[in-house]
């Protein structure tokens, strides 16, 4: 029929300017899209606007009691009982993910009754339960066996509150590494063995230069979750008397009754530190995400030096 | 230190539980040779290949590769297995070419192919690399060093994967389905290095279901079904007139 070029592929009529081919695809805005965002402003306008006028969050104590040396204090044990934890839990959770993959079943059963027990119970309650250990073993002699040297141990006095903690979170997080640790190495084929084994590898060249490199993309994102949990579970040693970030404000409100400005000074330095961990935590997910390319994730990882 | 290429095993056994899935397998491979396993699915193929470079231990038979028995040794009516070390030995003197190529992911193409020689062989780093471009260079694919493998089609990961054998200067190599993994059209450039290879007289045993290259390039094959050793010869007699019905039934199914 139309000469003219611009006919619309179903023939029917002729569009002037743009091809059909050409033409931009819109979604126009709907109401809900609009709904959504009021709803939001309103929410945080309105929790804001609390905030600010509410005289009974007390900022002014806030910000006084922000930098105080006890707060401080409080906060460098957190850290410190975060590190320590963690890098014993890490190191047992080693431990325990090797003795689960071993091929001897007691040895396996030993380790799975260990993560059982230790993830079936809170935390809280193990703890507890550490501090109070000497009413179940009041007294221990350490000492090598079939001879006459050992030293009694007082049970006691070694637990002190902080001892108690770190064994406490220590224990815990051991249980749960274990399992991070063990799925890193089930994530690995079991072609990745064999093609080390044909190569005649031996068996700790091959952990070391095929096996662990390929476990990292699976352990490190888990291991930084856990480190970030850990930092706010540290809060739960406070009822075992250790002075750390959460005790250190309760012991301030317990003289003078600032409960809730000291409340939010412990939770605005949790916030500061998770955030700060948050940061290289999503860099790191990003870096090893599963989802997309799992292999080049694993080569940008952990660049063998074989050149 | 024997390594003169061949393979002979007497009555093979192996089981996996109860079971039986090579029932007393007679091969031999002579040095140079290109013997190749063909046979239905779950009749024993990988198995039989996996037991010669010591993936799978033997139940009962004989298994002597380079001249040796291998992973055990005989003594006082008895087979006794070796130190780890000593098998690690043996392994290294033979290749193995995966379905699935397995190459390492934490490496570079040339990574791999220096793999053996640097953690293995303690070859120095120097004279590795130069080996591993050259034989990347043999497989065609040099350049392409500096990928890595998820960087690579499946064709490329597999020549990358034979270059990473043939770097530890195998006398053997076992290759167990090298393509069929691979899409069609990537088929041609593994099946051409391992031809050369086979020119360049590597003693190969491989299990393939490349009837063509089979018939062009292969001296041997046996025919396995159901863990028996069902029919052995000359591979194009035993393709053209095959004399056992169950080769002849299986060979019209796939060709
Ligand atoms: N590790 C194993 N454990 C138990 N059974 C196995 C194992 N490997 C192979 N099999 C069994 O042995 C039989 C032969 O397997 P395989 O050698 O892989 O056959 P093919 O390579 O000819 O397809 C199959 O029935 C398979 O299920
Ligand atoms: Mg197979």
């Amino acid at each position: 029929m139309s000469t003219t070029t611009t006919t619309s592929p179903t023939g029917s009529r002729p569009l002037p300017g743009l091809l059909p081919e050409h033409k931009k695809r819109i979604t126009p805005k709907r109401p809900h899209d609009y709904l959504c965002w009021a709803a939001a402003i309103a929410v945080v306008a309105g929790l804001v606007y609390t905030t600010v006028t509410n005289e009974n969050y007390q900022w002014p104590v806030v910000f006084s009691y922000f930098t105080t040396r006890s707060i401080l204090d409080g906060l460098l044990l957190t850290l410190v009982l975060t590190v320590v934890s963690m890098g014993l839990g890490t190191l047992l959770g080693l431990l325990l993910a090797i003795m689960r993959m071993s091929h001897q079943p007691p040895i396996s059963g030993l380790a799975g009754l260990y993560i059982t027990f230790f993830r079936g119970t809170p935390v809280l309650v193990q703890l507890i339960f550490w501090f109070n250990i000497a009413a179940l073993y009041p007294n221990v002699s350490l000492g090598i066996p079939f001879t006459d040297i050992s030293t009694p141990v007082d049970v006691n006095a070694l637990m002190t509150p902080l001892t108690a903690a770190i064994v406490g979170l220590t224990l815990n997080e051991a249980a749960y590494m274990a399992e991070i640790i063990r799925g890193g190495f089930a994530s690995v084929s079991r072609g990745q063995y064999e093609a080390a084994d044909s190569l005649g590898m031996s068996g700790f060249t091959r952990l070391r230069h095929v096996i662990i490199p390929q476990t990292m993309p699976a352990i490190i994102p888990a291991t930084g979750n856990q480190v970030i949990g850990m930092l706010k579970g540290t809060s739960l040693v406070s009822v075992l008397g250790v002075a750390e970030l959460l005790n250190s404000a309760q012991s301030i409100y317990a003289r003078t009754y600032q409960t809730i400005p000291l409340l939010i000074v412990a939770s605005l330095w949790y916030l500061i530190m998770t955030l700060a961990l948050s940061v290289p935590q999503s860099m790191i997910e990003r870096r090893f995400s599963r989802s997309t390319r799992r292999q080049a994730a694993v080569a940008t990882a952990t660049k063998e030096s074989l050149l | 230190m024997k390594a003169d290429g061949t393979i002979v095993a007497r009555k093979l056994c192996k089981s996996f539980g109860s079971h039986q899935v090579l029932r007393e397998i007679d091969l031999t491979v002579s040095a140079g040779e290109i013997s190749c396993i063909i046979g239905p699915s779950g009749s024993g193929k990988s198995t039989l290949l996996r037991c010669v470079n010591g993936l799978e231990t033997v139940d009962r038979g004989v298994l002597r590769v380079n001249g040796e028995d291998f992973g055990y040794v005989e003594k006082d009516n008895a087979y006794h297995a070796v130190r780890p070390q000593r098998l690690t030995e043996q392994r290294a003197r033979i290749g193995m070419v995966f379905q699935q190529f397995n190459l390492f992911p934490n490496m570079t193409a040339e990574s791999n192919v220096m793999s053996g020689p640097v953690l293995v062989k303690k070859t120095d780093r120097r004279t590795a690399r130069e080996r591993a471009q050259e034989l990347l260079a043999q497989v065609g694919l040099s350049g392409c060093g500096h990928k890595y493998p998820a960087q690579l089609s499946g064709g490329q990961q597999q020549r990358v994967a034979i270059a990473r054998a043939l770097a530890m200067d195998p006398s053997i190599m076992l290759f167990d389905e090298p393509t069929s993994a691979l899409d069609p059209e990537l088929v041609g450039e593994v099946l051409g290095v391992m031809r050369d290879l086979a020119h360049n007289g590597m003693t190969m045993l491989l299990v393939t279901h490349e009837m063509g290259f089979a018939r062009d390039v292969a001296d041997e094959v046996l025919f396995m079904d159901d863990g028996i050793a069902v029919e052995r010869g000359d591979a194009r007699e035993v393709l053209a007139n095959p004399k056992e019905k169950r080769t002849q039934e299986f060979l019209e199914r796939v060709l």
